[in-house]
C-alpha cells in the first residue's frame, strides 16, 4: 500500500514531512552564478574601461604613445573648462539634446495618437511609421547627405522651387542650417521609436475613462490632460530619460553629416571628444570630456529618479 | 550535494575554457613565419582605389612571385580614415609591417618614433632618388622613408571648355567667372571643414602661389601679409560663387569628368582616377597660373613600423620596389606621379598621356604639405587653420581677424 502511495503521489509535490532533497538550483549560490557572467562581462567591458577614463582624465597622454603617460592632475578639465569653445560644445550639446527629447517625444505623442484612432489602412501605417527607425544611422546619415547635397540634393530642389533655398544650397555647409538640418534628421529617426511605445502606452488607456470623462463633458483637451496623459505619464518620462542618454551619446549621425562643423556649429561632447582622441591625439583631454559626460548623464539620470519619486508620491503633478 | 558539486565543477570547467580561448585568441598574431615564410602586411589607402588598386596589387603579386621567404599583402585602409586607423594601431605596439603614409601622419609618427630607421635596412646611396622630396625622408641624419609616390599640384582643365589655359591668377578668375552658368561650374575647390585635410592642401597652393608659407623654419608664419594674400584669392573665388558651394570632392570631380566644372587644381593621381570615370574627357594640365611658381605635392613615403618583426623583410620589399624595372611599372601604376628614383617615361606612355612632363617639371618647386620645422605638428596646425579659413569663408569673421586667430591659436599649439 505504501509503495502505491508512492508511486502514484505527483512527482512535484513532496510529502508532508518528508526530508527536501537538495536541489541544485537551490543553492544560495544559484543566483549568484546565474548573475556572474553579465557581472563579469560589466565589469570587463564597462568597469574597467570607465575607471581607465577616468584614469586617463587626470593624465596627459598622447595617442601616439599611451604608454609614456604622466599625471597632470586637474590639468585637463582647467585646460578645457577654461576654453570658450568647450562652453560652446556644451551649449550645442544641450541645445541638441533639449531638442531631440522635446520634439521627438512631442511629434512621436501626435503619430501616436492618430495611429491610436480607427481608420482604414491604419495597419499599415503602423508598420511605415517604424521604417526610419529599423534603418541604421549610417544608412539615415548617407540617405539625408545626399537628400542635402547643395547640387543634386532633392531637399534643395524643393527649398528653391518653393522660394526659400539657401544661397548656394550648402545646407551641411552652413553654420546656421547645419545644425537644424542635423536635429531634424535625427529627430526623423528617433519619432517612431517614440510613436511606437506611446502608441503601445495609449493603448492601455482603459476607454471607459475616457467615455467617464466625455460623460461629464469635458473637453478633448480636457480628458487627454486629465485621463490619457495620467496613463502615459511614466511612459513619457522613461522616454525622456532614454532619449537624454542617446541623444547626448549620439556620435554616428552628426560625424558623418558634418563631422561637428561647419566651424564647429554641429560639435557636441562625444564629437569634440572623438576630434581630441583622434585629431589632435591628446587621450587625455578626451577622457575629460568624456568624464563631463558622464557627470551629466549621472545628474540626469538620478534628476529623473527623483521626479519619478516625487511623482508617485504626488508631490510633482 | 553532488549534483551541486557537478553543477559548480562544470561552471569552473566553463570558465576555465573560456579564459583560456580568451588569452589564446589576445595573444594570436596577425602574421608568422611558421612554414619558414615570414608574413608581411603592407597598408595603403590606395590599394582600395578602384583605378590604381588592383593594379598595385598585382605589382605585389610581381614581388610575392619572386620571392619563397617573404609575402606581402595588401591591407586597403580607406583615406578618410586611414591616418587614424593605423597610428592608432601603432601607438598600441601593432599595426601592418609596411605602410604608405601620406606626410602629416609620416611626420607624426616618426616624431613618435613609431616608424623603424631605414638606413641598416636599405642602403639608399645605390639609387638615383629624386632629390627634392626625398630630402624630407630624413630627420636628423636618419632615414625614416622612402618615396612610394610623389605627386605634384598642376591646373587640371576641361580642354572642351577651356581651349586656352589662364597663365596668370587674374585670367584664372575671369576664366572661372565667365564659365559658371547654370550648372556649369569654372572652378572647384574643397572649403567644407568635413574635408579638412582636403582643404588644407587646396589652400596649401594659394599660400605658397602668392609667395606665402606657414612658417619660416622656426616660427609660424600663418598670419602674413603674403599668406592673406593668397587666402583672399580663395575667399574672393569662393564669394564669387564659381565654385559648387558645398560640394564635397568625390561630387565636384564627378562633375568635372562630366564636363561641369572648367578647372579644378589637383595632383599627378587624379589623371587615372579622371580617366576612370569617364575615358573620353577631352582634360589637360598646366602648371598652376599664380604669380609665384611653387605648389604642393602629395608625397606619400613607404615606411617600415618599428613593431614589425619581419623588419628584415620588409627591408627586402623596399629594395625590391627600388629596382629599376619596378619602379618604371610601378609608376605606370600610379600615371602621372613620381616615383622614388628618377625613371623615364616611355614614349608610348608619353603618347597617351602628352601632359606628363608638366608634372615633371614640377618637381623641383614641389614641397610637401606639412608646416616645415613644425612637421609632426602638421595635422593640430592644420584644424586650426583650415577652421578659421572656413569660419572667414562662412562670414564668421574677416579673413584677416581669422589668420590672426589661427596664428595666436597654433603657436599655443606648438608652444
Amino acid at each position: 500500500m505504501t509503495v502505491v502511495e508512492q508511486t502514484g503521489a505527483p512527482k512535484t509535490t513532496p510529502r508532508a514531512g518528508a526530508r527536501r532533497r537538495p536541489s541544485p538550483l537551490g543553492s544560495k549560490w544559484t543566483p549568484y552564478l546565474f548573475l556572474a557572467p553579465a557581472a563579469l562581462f560589466i565589469l570587463v567591458f564597462q568597469a574597467v574601461p570607465l575607471l581607465q577614463e577616468v584614469y586617463l582624465s587626470f593624465t596627459r597622454t598622447r595617442l601616439l604613445n599611451p604608454t609614456k603617460s604622466e599625471w597632470v592632475g586637474l590639468d585637463n578639465f582647467n585646460r578645457i573648462f577654461g576654453d570658450p569653445e568647450f562652453h560652446r560644445t556644451l551649449l550645442i550639446t544641450i541645445v541638441y539634446v533639449i531638442t531631440c527629447v522635446v520634439v521627438a517625444i512631442g511629434a512621436g505623442l501626435v503619430v501616436a495618437l492618430l495611429l491610436n484612432k480607427k481608420f482604414r489602412g491604419r495597419g499599415v501605417a503602423r508598420a511605415l511609421v517604424t521604417v526610419p527607425w529599423a534603418a541604421p544611422g549610417i544608412a539615415v546619415a548617407l540617405i539625408a547627405t545626399w537628400m542635402l547635397n547643395a547640387q543634386y540634393g532633392i531637399v534643395n530642389r524643393f527649398l528653391d522651387a518653393v522660394g526659400l533655398g539657401v544661397p548656394g544650397g550648402a545646407i551641411l555647409d552652413s553654420s546656421r542650417y547645419a545644425l537644424p538640418a542635423v536635429l531634424a534628421t535625427t529627430i526623423w529617426q528617433l519619432f517612431p521609436f517614440t510613436s511606437v511605445v506611446l502608441l503601445s502606452a495609449l493603448q492601455s488607456v482603459p476607454a471607459e475613462l475616457n467615455e467617464a470623462a466625455h460623460m461629464d463633458g469635458a473637453g478633448r483637451w480636457a480628458t487627454f490632460r486629465a485621463v490619457t496623459w495620467q496613463v502615459i505619464k511614466p511612459t513619457v518620462g522613461l522616454l525622456a530619460l532614454l532619449m537624454t542618454i542617446w541623444s547626448l551619446r549620439r556620435f554616428e549621425l552628426i560625424w558623418l553629416m558634418t563631422k561637428g562643423g561647419p566651424v564647429g556649429a554641429t560639435e557636441t561632447l562625444v564629437i569634440d571628444l572623438y576630434s581630441q582622441a583622434f585629431d589632435s591625439k591628446e587621450l587625455g583631454s578626451a577622457a575629460a570630456i568624456g568624464m563631463v559626460g558622464v557627470v551629466i548623464s549621472l545628474i540626469v539620470i538620478i534628476g529623473s529618479r527623483l521626479v519619478a519619486r516625487a511623482v508617485e508620491k504626488g508631490d510633482v503633478r | 550535494m553532488g549534483n551541486q558539486r557537478a553543477y559548480l565543477g562544470l561552471a569552473r570547467a566553463t570558465c576555465a575554457l573560456g579564459l583560456v580561448a580568451t588569452l589564446l585568441t589576445g595573444c594570436g598574431s596577425d602574421g608568422g613565419s611558421g612554414d619558414g615564410v615570414t608574413k608581411l602586411t603592407f597598408a595603403a589607402s590606395t590599394f582600395g582605389d578602384p583605378g590604381r588598386g588592383p593594379l598595385l596589387t598585382k605589382w605585389l603579386d610581381e614581388f610575392n612571385q619572386s620571392q619563397d621567404k617573404v609575402q606581402v599583402s595588401a591591407a586597403a585602409v580607406p583615406y578618410p580614415t586611414f591616418g587614424q586607423t593605423v597610428l592608432t594601431q601603432m601607438g598600441s605596439g601593432k599595426g601592418p609591417d609596411l605602410v604608405r603614409f601620406d606626410m602629416p601622419e609620416f611626420e607624426a609618427a616618426s616624431d613618435a618614433g613609431l616608424v623603424a630607421p631605414l638606413d641598416k635596412l636599405v642602403d639608399a646611396s645605390k639609387y638615383d632618388l629624386l632629390k627634392q622630396p626625398d630630402q624630407f625622408m630624413v630627420h636628423d641624419g636618419v632615414r625614416h622613408g622612402i618615396i612610394f609616390e610623389a605627386s605634384n599640384y598642376a591646373m587640371f582643365y576641361n580642354a572642351d571648355l577651356i581651349p586656352t589655359p589662364p597663365t596668370t591668377y587674374e585670367q584664372f578668375a575671369s576664366t572661372a567667372k565667365s564659365l559658371t552658368k547654370g550648372d556649369v561650374f569654372g572652378l572647384a575647390f574643397r572649403q567644407t571643414e568635413a574635408e579638412e585635410a582636403g582643404v588644407w592642401q587646396d589652400i596649401f597652393n594659394y599660400v605658397y602661389g602668392f609667395g606665402g608659407a606657414w612658417s619660416d623654419g622656426k616660427n609660424l608664419t600663418i598670419n602674413s601679409p603674403e599668406n592673406l594674400k593668397g587666402l583672399q584669392a580663395f575667399k574672393d573665388l569662393y564669394d564669387a560663387n564659381v565654385i559648387p558651394r558645398g560640394a564635397d570632392a568625390a561630387t565636384f570631380r564627378r562633375m568635372f569628368a562630366e564636363g561641369k566644372v572648367g578647372m579644378e587644381l589637383n595632383n599627378g593621381g587624379y589623371v587615372t582616377a579622371t580617366r576612370g570615370q569617364n575615358a573620353k574627357l577631352n582634360f589637360n594640365v598646366a602648371p598652376i597660373p599664380f604669380p609665384v611658381r611653387k605648389q604642393g605635392a602629395i608625397l606619400a613615403p613607404i615606411v617600415v613600423n618599428e613593431a614589425s618583426e619581419g623588419k628584415d623583410e620588409a627591408g627586402t620589399f623596399i629594395k625590391w620596389a627600388l629596382e629599376p624595372q619596378n619602379q618604371v611599372k610601378l609608376q605606370e601604376i600610379l600615371g602621372a606621379s613620381s616615383v622614388a628614383t628618377t625613371t623615364q617615361r616611355s614614349p608610348e606612355t608619353l603618347k597617351a598621356t602628352p601632359f606628363l612632363p608638366v608634372f615633371d617639371g614640377l618637381t623641383e618647386t614641389s614641397l610637401p604639405q606639412i608646416v616645415l620645422g613644425f612637421e609632426a605638428k602638421t595635422p593640430d596646425i592644420r584644424k586650426v587653420v583650415v577652421q578659421n579659413v572656413v569660419a572667414a569663408l562662412q562670414g564668421k569673421t574677416d579673413l584677416k581677424s581669422a589668420l590672426d586667430r589661427a596664428q595666436q591659436q597654433a603657436t599655443e599649439l606648438v608652444r
